[in-house]
């Protein structure tokens, strides 16, 4: 089993043509040139767009800057960092986040993965599933986290009324739970399509084989679909944990970080907004920066997730 | 694909698991719908069936373009934002699956930095930036910034799209006296136009589902989109959280979603699948 | 694996000669839809003119959908006489988003805001940081005239009067008469009815808002004052939590653990209370006159049964200090008409158009006289209790940090079942510190 694929999933395995020594012919310098320009418009936005402000953000961590207290700017160096570390909050936002992320993504895993088998084998209405599974992706975070709100708080909602009648949104970890469930409810969609892209990849014949063989579809799958799978599997989840570990809608409306539910970007939201300390906010927001690095580059180096453009082969 | 027989046993197992798919993935969107027919004194009920009917959440919504006007802009910015994005993104991602120029990991970098990047650090900058400009509560002042930040996700995707195509058929262009560029925008464009499909939906969603730049970058109904309307929903008073309303609201923003996905759902699997074999 | 053969390639050709077509049709899409954002651009760069005629004055504030604003509006637009139209700029509904947007835009000296509807918590914190201008002399004298008390000092920061009252708010006992035939006058007495009725199995819990947020910070706050404490003392340098406080945090914590406690208390804000009230699970409620109008339409039968009185005392035999609410307008600093922001602002807050945001708007005025004027009568028939309310009425502690110290304050008091009065109160006092010297994080 290959480790270090150099393919992204969604692609076919490479075809490599015989690689040319790497001389500066005409053929070549277009060629450089045709990259540079192509790409040209798509790095002058991001820069004109983000570059600024990162930059900024950079800057402002190593400050001491509250908003109400506009004369008082000093450079205070990695101070800000260390308030940050100090703090209880902080690790305990990263705790709750971390728990959230660890979960959402692993039952998304396997609930993807089932709504991409159902999708792809489905005997009838594929066009109904894809339609009804699409729509929690489409819908409007904050609008399905108020009718999950709604749904959970005791006398008003149908779900704390089959659970006799309970407020899970007034104690921490249910609380947790609930909003867990709200993420999974609205990205196993996405990890579904990611996964049913590196699914229909699987070659049927193999499949048609290992049936002649005598594979029963437990086997198939294990033996046959998931190994194949791996690189869509790893890239799926790689984005899904990026993105869990940002989480920041489904809390905002579901508890607003109450009860010790806030993850870290509320944290951030709530120190940088509510606070006006923008030096503090800028130093937890490059702190979940951080984090996002490592996770991307553990599961990069470590697991072997392809990283887009990783392949420079030509085919 | 040779026939297949298929066992009532195995029509009625995929039946199943269709109807579970089907109402897992609806319930939520149902209860929704249901709390926004539901009068005030029938949101004190939790049943799944308003005990007393109303039209009236809708009629406040509908009544002001105080909500109709942003569903308008969020539609408006969304296409524009995409449209722009996947044009930039499909140049990149060509010249990053494709070509070998000095400086491509750069640009991988670069857009998987911006992808990365809290964006809740980038609001205060980045409004700034846009009050300086002018920009504040326009169409482009949110247009420019989702460009910016849809463009890591285009980029990605449209390169495993690329990969897809053979060399071959860039060859042959080449032989047959066509430039790299042209070899780009008549033969390889094209083949990819699934993917740039499947991409723009992202994108497209992406930008519908946007929540902080929107509520930041914009102070009247002239540039707001529709999830930041909904913090603008009150209720009689200070103190009343108008349920009926608010769900009304979230339904109106979902129907064109709906819509949306009911058009392309094929494409969106098709773009995606099209790398399946062929015969 | 994947086979493609050259009669595939050649099919391919062909297809791409006719999406040639269909490309050309794209470019005119794609031009259609530049032509749009370069008119979005334009308009976005281009400057309206308006040489002469009324100035227009932007005054920002909560959506209301009542109506009373748009009237008021009018009103002061017509006794203008040309001088100036009013126009209303919604802000979100809810306090935060409010907050927020007026600080991102006065942070960047941003002209086009000239009034803005203030919470009653953010005077000392726009004030210090230079984004409201103070009232003087005559128009300073006008507001002050005939203001509640406790309402004009949610106005003053450093001895200066910076925005002007212009509505209030305070909360009553409501309770049900046919459970209750003669309401509590303390807290204890209230515990002690809540726990006779739970007894008894009928409906008891006590109504009151236990999430984590502002509306928490409010009731401990009444409770500190009611038992005669203070959060900060007046320059805001120094936390004087003290006895009080723990007596305070005592009683919240009695009611948390007893059966009259809501057991959704710890995520309960006034909309809860009010709906739990409205469905005949509670007995008490500690909330402000908006559940009277809603529980008439809402549930008439138990309006029947539906009565108030005044906040229970802590001390027996002193009366509450309820930590009154509202709304105060000021002027920004940054109006490039500032002499004619005060007088809108004037208007806007005159004893006519209190009484149309009274009547039409339901929110109490901060003018005294209007509570005995029988127009109010119908609409409040409680006027004489919340007279009396907001006359005796506590404020807020005032620092620029109040934000922080609000955090700070419900973040240890909420859910209140976690209350341990002798630490919260020691935890608290350190919390605020920290607050007051900018250090450390907010949860």
């Amino acid at each position: 089993m290959s480790t270090h694929t150099e393919t992204v999933a969604a692609g076919a395995p490479a075809e490599a043509p015989a690689r040319r020594k790497p001389q500066l012919s005409e053929g070549a310098r277009a060629e450089r040139r045709l990259g540079w320009l192509l790409c040209a418009p798509a790095v002058i936005v991001m820069l004109a767009v983000a570059g600024y402000p990162i930059v900024y953000a950079i800057w402002l961590s190593l400050q001491r800057y509250n908003l109400e207290l506009p004369n008082q700017v000093k450079f205070i160096g990695l101070a800000n960092y260390g308030a940050v570390l100090r703090s209880p909050y902080w690790w305990h936002a990263l705790w709750v986040t971390v728990l959230i992320t660890v979960v959402s993504v692993a039952v998304t895993l396997v609930l993807g993965m089932l709504l991409a088998l159902v999708m792809h084998r489905t005997l009838f209405g594929r066009g109904t599933i894809r339609t009804a599974a699409l729509i929690p992706y489409g819908i409007v975070t904050v609008a399905a986290s108020y009718g999950w709100y709604y749904a959970w708080t005791p006398g008003q909602g149908y779900l704390s009324a089959m659970f006799n009648n309970s407020a899970p949104l007034t104690s921490t970890y249910k609380a947790i739970a609930v909003i867990i469930l709200a993420e999974i409810w609205k990205t196993t969609p996405f990890m579904g399509l990611l996964l049913l892209a590196g699914l229909s990849l699987v070659p049927e014949d193999l499949q048609k084989a290992a049936k002649v063989d005598g594979a029963t579809a437990w086997q198939r799958f294990w033996r046959i679909t998931v190994p194949l799978m791996k690189p869509a599997i790893l890239v799926a989840v790689l984005f899904r944990t990026l993105d869990s570990f940002r989480i920041f809608d489904n809390i905002f409306i579901l508890t607003q970080g109450n009860n010790g539910t806030e993850s870290v970007s509320i944290l951030a939201w709530d120190n940088l907004f509510k606070a006006l300390n923008l030096g503090i906010g800028a130093a937890i927001s490059i702190l979940i920066f951080i984090c996002v690095v490592i996770i991307a580059a553990v599961f990069i180096k470590g697991f072997g997730t392809a990283a887009p453009g990783a392949d420079t082969g030509r085919r | 694909m040779a026939a297949v027989t298929t066992t009532p046993r195995q029509k009625i197992g995929w039946g199943t698991a269709n109807v579970v798919v089907v109402a897992l993935a609806l319930i939520p969107v149902l209860w929704m719908v249901s709390l926004s027919f539901k009068t005030p004194a029938a949101v004190l009920d939790p049943s799944f069936i308003p005990a007393q009917w109303t039209w009236s959440n809708y009629h406040e919504i509908l009544s002001t373009a105080t909500f109709t006007r942003p569903l308008f802009n969020s539609i408006g910015i969304g296409l524009i934002a995409t449209f722009i994005s996947v044009v930039l993104a499909s140049m990149a991602a060509y010249a990053v699956a494709r070509l070998r120029f000095p400086g491509k990991s750069l640009l991988i970098g670069m857009s998987l930095l911006i992808a990365m990047f809290p964006i809740i650090a980038l609001v205060t900058p980045l409004f700034s930036i846009e009050r300086a400009l002018g920009l504040f509560n326009t169409w482009p002042g949110l247009i420019i910034p989702y460009v910016a930040f849809g463009l890591p996700l285009g980029i990605y995707t449209l390169s495993a799209f690329f990969r897809e195509i053979p060399w071959e058929l860039e060859k042959a262009a080449k032989v047959d006296g066509a430039t790299p560029f042209q070899a780009f925008v008549r033969v390889i464009a094209p083949l990819a136009a699934p993917g740039m499909v499947t991409t723009s939906i992202l994108v497209f969603l992406a930008c519908w589902n946007e929540f902080l730049m929107a509520i930041s970058f914009t102070s009247t109904t002239a540039a707001r989109t529709a999830p930041a309307s909904l913090a603008y929903i009150s209720g009689s008073s200070q103190f009343t959280v108008p349920t009926g309303p608010i769900a009304a609201a979230a339904v109106v923003i979902t129907i064109p979603i709906i819509i949306f996905v009911l058009f392309f759902q094929r494409r969106i699997v098709a773009g995606l699948t099209s790398g399946a074999v062929k015969g | 694996m994947r086979t493609r053969g050259r009669g595939w390639i050649d099919s391919r050709r062909r297809l791409v000669r006719r999406r040639l077509l269909a490309r050309s049709r794209l470019r005119l899409l794609a031009g259609g839809l530049t032509g749009v954002l370069a008119a979005s651009l334009l308009a976005a760069c281009g400057t309206s003119s308006a040489a002469t005629g009324p100035v227009t004055l932007n005054f920002y504030q909560y959506p209301d959908v009542s109506g009373a604003t748009n009237t008021i509006i009018k009103n002061c637009d017509s006794q203008s006489h040309g001088k100036y139209i009013i126009s209303y700029q919604q802000l979100p509904s809810g306090a935060d988003g409010q907050r927020l947007q007026l600080v991102r835009r006065l942070a960047a000296h941003d002209s086009t805001i000239d009034i803005m509807a203030l919470d009653v918590t953010w005077e000392a914190e726009f004030a210090n940081a230079g984004w409201i201008v103070p009232w003087t002399g005559a128009n300073k004298a006008a507001v002050v005239n005939g203001t509640i008390k406790p309402a004009l000092e949610t106005a003053m920061w450093k001895g200066q009067l910076v925005a002007a009252p212009n509505n209030t708010n305070t909360q009553l006992l409501w309770y049900r008469s046919d459970l209750v035939p003669h309401p509590p006058t303390t807290w204890a007495q209230m515990l002690a009815d809540a726990q006779q009725l739970a007894r008894e199995g009928k409906p008891h819990y006590i109504e009151i808002q236990g999430a984590q947020y502002e509306g928490n910070t409010v009731w401990f706050n009444t409770m500190n004052a009611s038992a005669g404490g203070t959060v900060l003392n007046p320059t805001a340098t120094k936390v004087t939590l003290g006895a009080p406080a723990v007596k305070a945090l005592s009683i919240m914590k009695q009611l948390a653990t007893s059966p009259a406690a809501d057991p959704s208390l710890g995520v309960q804000m006034e909309n809860d209370n009010r709906l739990a009230m409205e469905a005949g699970t509670a007995a008490f409620q500690l909330n402000y006159p908006f559940v009277y109008p809603a529980m008439k339409a809402d549930n008439p039968a138990l309006f029947k049964h539906f009565k108030w009185a005044l906040y229970p005392e802590v001390i027996p035999g002193v009366p509450a200090k309820v930590t009154i609410g509202g709304i105060d307008i000021a002027v920004s600093s940054f109006s490039q008409h500032r002499a004619l922001a005060f007088q809108a602002a004037l208007c806007l807050r005159d004893k006519q158009n209190q009484l149309i945001g009274a009547t039409v708007g339901g929110v109490p005025p901060t003018i005294a006289s209007l509570y005995s004027d029988p127009k109010m009568f119908p609409a409040y028939p409680f006027h004489t209790d919340i007279l009396y309310a907001l006359q005796h009425g506590s404020v807020r502690p005032k620092t620029p940090l109040y934000q922080v110290v609000s955090i700070d304050i419900s973040h240890l008091t909420s859910p209140p079942a976690g209350i341990s009065p002798l630490t919260t109160q020691k935890k608290m006092i350190s919390d605020i510190n920290n607050a007051l010297q900018s250090r450390g994080l907010v949860p």
